[in-house]
């Protein structure tokens, strides 16, 4: 490969790699894509329409399959064979999903594509916490649109101008399915209580979209999707790269080092082959990261130079901190009037068809933390589960007709609601080099560094005492013991998957490690695309914005490199 | 309860596979499995990897551990859980002890934490039966099987995690993630369609009803 002149490397083929894979190679720019993973092909690849009781413990996850046994990860989840990662002595716990296999998470991943909103850019002008972006909304604006119009994203609706809950412009967006029954049934509650239901934005083709199937209403998502209705690097990006003939893509190889030539600038990647272990290295006139936040600081601080000495762009000490998650809190409630509904194809189209952006950017103050939460609601007639029994009352012990009858009855009158809340980056949650561990090529691993800050406990037991609060206006019960205390009801760090903010962007090279194009602000010829870049991580899931944001960064390389100034 | 002995419904290729460990295994404890003398192969205890093939997935590569007598038991107890109907099929009709064996048999914790509670149970039901009745388990009669499990069952209410809570939500679990499942339960989805409708009118109404119930 060391022979073939690229212009561009990119490591990792995820949201980031993907959408920068696709944004260079159609610019022009010959592209070596690098994914630690093995190649995957969702088109033969994926379990559409496989029930459960074709699978070994009908599905359940184990930890070689923590997400079940459909689940499209290939060879990870919490943990990566041969690749352990740590966690410091005295930290609260943080657990770290990383799948092997190309297009990474976004073959999974939950589907859910909502822009940040204004005010998630200038948290800090807002209210004095956290840090503010080098960019605004109106500078990821127009990128926000070419993503949605290029990965297709259901959610139109009438703009409604909710606070920091952006309107995409029309032609956008597609028409979510309709609201099902238990969809119907918690609008009521949370339109008394004042608080907006609106359509969900989901990375799923609804519609009649150029170049795409649409949606067969079937089959969950997190299979992944073998006629490419909704959205994977692996089936929107890639094959619009590679029809370029501009893409190379190398699989199998776990980038571990940026290596830089005399003038400082980056000239290539080192790398260890999965299978054979054997090393190999590729040079390129740029190089861009997009491994994933953690994966991409790794290699950062696996890359020392005697100008780095502690790791490459971190002589100010900013690479690997500020590492943040979504807060994350449950709460699974049973509902009398939901029994002995008449049968109901409630499959729907994978994502939820509606949900609840976060009401109270104006009663802050009063509710005594600072920043919200969205509340993403499942339910419905889903698929029997190995977890069924479930939904039956504790002290239920019947058997014959009287269980089939219960069953029956209470088949659908589950409804789990799930906050995802913004976290407040602090210094207390970073990731660095573990003195001592490695993984089994040698190289150093990551050790993490968690804890919640008071901001995000009070904002998770308030999320408990919401959901409650409409489990009981809709005359219903909760399953499970509640936890009160947000310390004990919030999710581990790393748990929602939503792990960013390793090598943020900002306006000097004091305090972030890249500029607002993802471009470092010490080796001018290597860009970020990835999670690692964001400022804040606000109560939306990021995987829109990481998107927009590879698109924008990409193109100011292809810019530079037209210019010939890489 | 069918007087018919359980007849395995794993086809002969994975069965084969399973000659000289059946009746092979003790546990012993807190889910350890010592294995006695054996006629095949080395048991396996692998469990299916990080990328096990998911369009056309392999059967559960483990060895089952349940001897002949625990796997009836099983069969006789699942079926007093979910009998046959007029409209649908016995719980042992399903299958449902071949998968029962087979999550107690698996490498992985949640089950790992199964295995002795199922075992122990099953073991409990021999013991009960001989005390009642001087009899095995599998030689009492119906009604004195019903018997011994009807008591169980009335534990279980005071007993929340105890055997037959666990075994009943495998027993359910296994039995309603088939088809004749599905079709018991009223799961009419996983099919392709065009298009997502949305609920009935009739359903809207039915919710409509139920908001008046509750003020909404």
């Amino acid at each position: 490969m060391a022979a073939k002149p690229y212009d561009v490397i990119i490591v990792g083929s995820g949201a980031g790699g993907g959408m920068s894979a696709y944004h260079l190679t159609r610019s022009g720019l010959k592209v070596l894509l690098i994914e630690a993973g093995r190649h995957y092909d969702p088109a033969t690849e994926t379990p559409m329409f496989n029930t459960n009781d074709q699978a070994p413990l009908r599905g359940v996850g184990t930890p070689d399959k923590p997400f079940g046994f459909y689940d499209a990860t290939v060879d990870g989840g919490w943990q990566v064979p041969n690749e352990p990662y740590t966690v410091a002595p005295g930290s609260e716990d943080f657990i770290w999903w990383r799948p092997r296999m190309l297009g990474g998470r976004t073959n999974h991943w939950g589907r859910i594509a909502l822009r940040f909103g204004p005010l998630d850019f200038k948290p800090r002008s807002r209210d004095g916490l956290g840090y503010d972006w080098p960019i605004t909304y109106d500078d990821l604006a127009p990128w926000y649109d070419k993503t949605e119009k290029l990965i297709g994203v259901s959610g139109a609706a009438p703009a409604r101008g909710l606070m920091n809950t952006p309107d995409s412009p029309d032609g956008c967006l597609m028409a979510c399915a309709p609201p099902r029954a238990f969809e119907i049934f918690y609008e009521r509650a949370f339109k008394a209580m004042d608080v907006p239901v609106i359509p969900m934005h989901g990375a799923v083709v609804t519609g009649q979209m150029e170049g795409r199937n649409t949606c067969l209403f079937a089959t969950p998502c997190g299979r992944g999707c073998a006629i490419g209705a909704n959205f994977q690097s692996t089936t929107v990006l890639l094959p619009p790269a590679r029809a370029t003939g501009n893409l190379t893509i190398r699989t199998d190889a776990l980038v571990y080092e940026v290596e830089l030539d005399r003038n400082g600038k980056a000239k290539g990647v080192n790398f260890v082959d999965r299978k054979t272990g054997k090393h190999g290295s590729a040079t390129a006139k740029a190089v861009v990261l997009a491994a994933g936040s953690g994966e991409t600081a790794r290699i950062l601080l696996n890359s020392k130079s005697p100008r780095f000495p502690d790791g490459l762009a971190n002589t100010h000490g900013m690479v690997g901190r500020y590492l943040m998650d979504s807060v994350g809190v449950n709460v699974t409630s049973q509902f009398p009037s939901l029994e002995a509904m008449p049968p109901t194809n409630d499959d729907g189209q994978g994502t939820e068809h509606t949900y609840i952006p976060w009401w109270g950017y104006e009663k802050q103050k009063e509710l005594g933390f600072p920043r919200g939460y969205h509340i993403e609601i499942g339910g419905g007639r889903g698929m029997p589960s190995m977890s069924l029994a479930g939904l039956l009352p504790k002290d239920d012990a019947s058997v014959g007709d009287e269980l089939r009858a219960k069953l029956r009855d209470r088949f659908g009158s589950v409804i789990s609601f799930n906050g995802r809340g913004e976290m407040i980056p602090n210094d207390d949650c970073y990731c660095e080099l573990d003195p001592t561990a490695r993984d089994k090529w040698g190289i150093p691993v990551l050790r993490f560094h968690w804890k919640w800050g008071g901001s995000e406990t009070k904002q998770a037991a308030h999320m408990v005492s919401t959901f409650l609060e409409v489990t009981d206006k809709l005359g219903g019960k909760p399953l499970s013991k509640i936890e009160r205390d947000g310390r004990k009801a919030i999710s581990k760090g790393g748990e929602m998957i939503h792990e960013v903010g390793t090598a943020r962007m900002g306006a000097s090279d004091k305090d972030s490690v890249v500029n607002q194009f993802g471009q470092s602000w010490a080796v001018p010829n290597l860009f970020v695309t990835d999670g690692a870049v964001l400022v804040s991580s606000p109560d939306k899931n990021p995987t829109l914005s990481i998107l927009a944001l590879a698109w924008r960064s990409s193109d100011h390389l292809a810019t530079l490199a037209k210019q010939g100034a890489l | 309860m069918s007087e018919e002995p359980y007849v395995s419904k794993i086809d002969r290729r994975t069965a084969l596979t399973w000659v000289g460990v059946v009746g092979a295994a003790v546990a012993v404890g807190a889910g350890v499995v010592v294995y006695g003398p054996k006629m095949g192969g080395e048991p396996s205890t692998r469990g299916y990897g990080t990328d096990p093939k998911l369009t056309k997935p392999e059967p559960a590569p483990w060895s089952r551990i349940m001897s002949h007598d625990q796997l009836q038991a099983t069969a006789i107890m699942a079926d007093f859980i979910l009998p046959a109907t007029a409209g649908a099929p016995s719980a042992s009709g399903l299958g449902v002890p071949d998968f029962i064996d087979e999550w107690i048999s698996a490498p992985y914790p949640d089950q790992l934490k199964h295995r002795p509670i199922i075992l122990d149970g099953l073991n409990g039901l021999f013991w009960e039966a001989q005390r009642r009745h001087g009899l095995s388990f599998l030689d009492a009669s119906p009604a004195q099987r019903s018997e011994v499990l009807t008591d169980l069952q009335t534990a279980a209410a005071t007993a929340p995690q105890g055997f037959f809570k666990v075994f009943r939500g495998l027993t359910i679990g296994a039995y309603y993630t088939t088809a004749a499942g599905f079709k018991d339960i009223g799961y009419i989805g996983n099919v392709p369609r065009t298009a997502d409708p949305g609920p009935s009118d009739e359903v809207k109404a039915r919710l409509e009803r139920e908001f008046a119930k509750l003020g909404l």
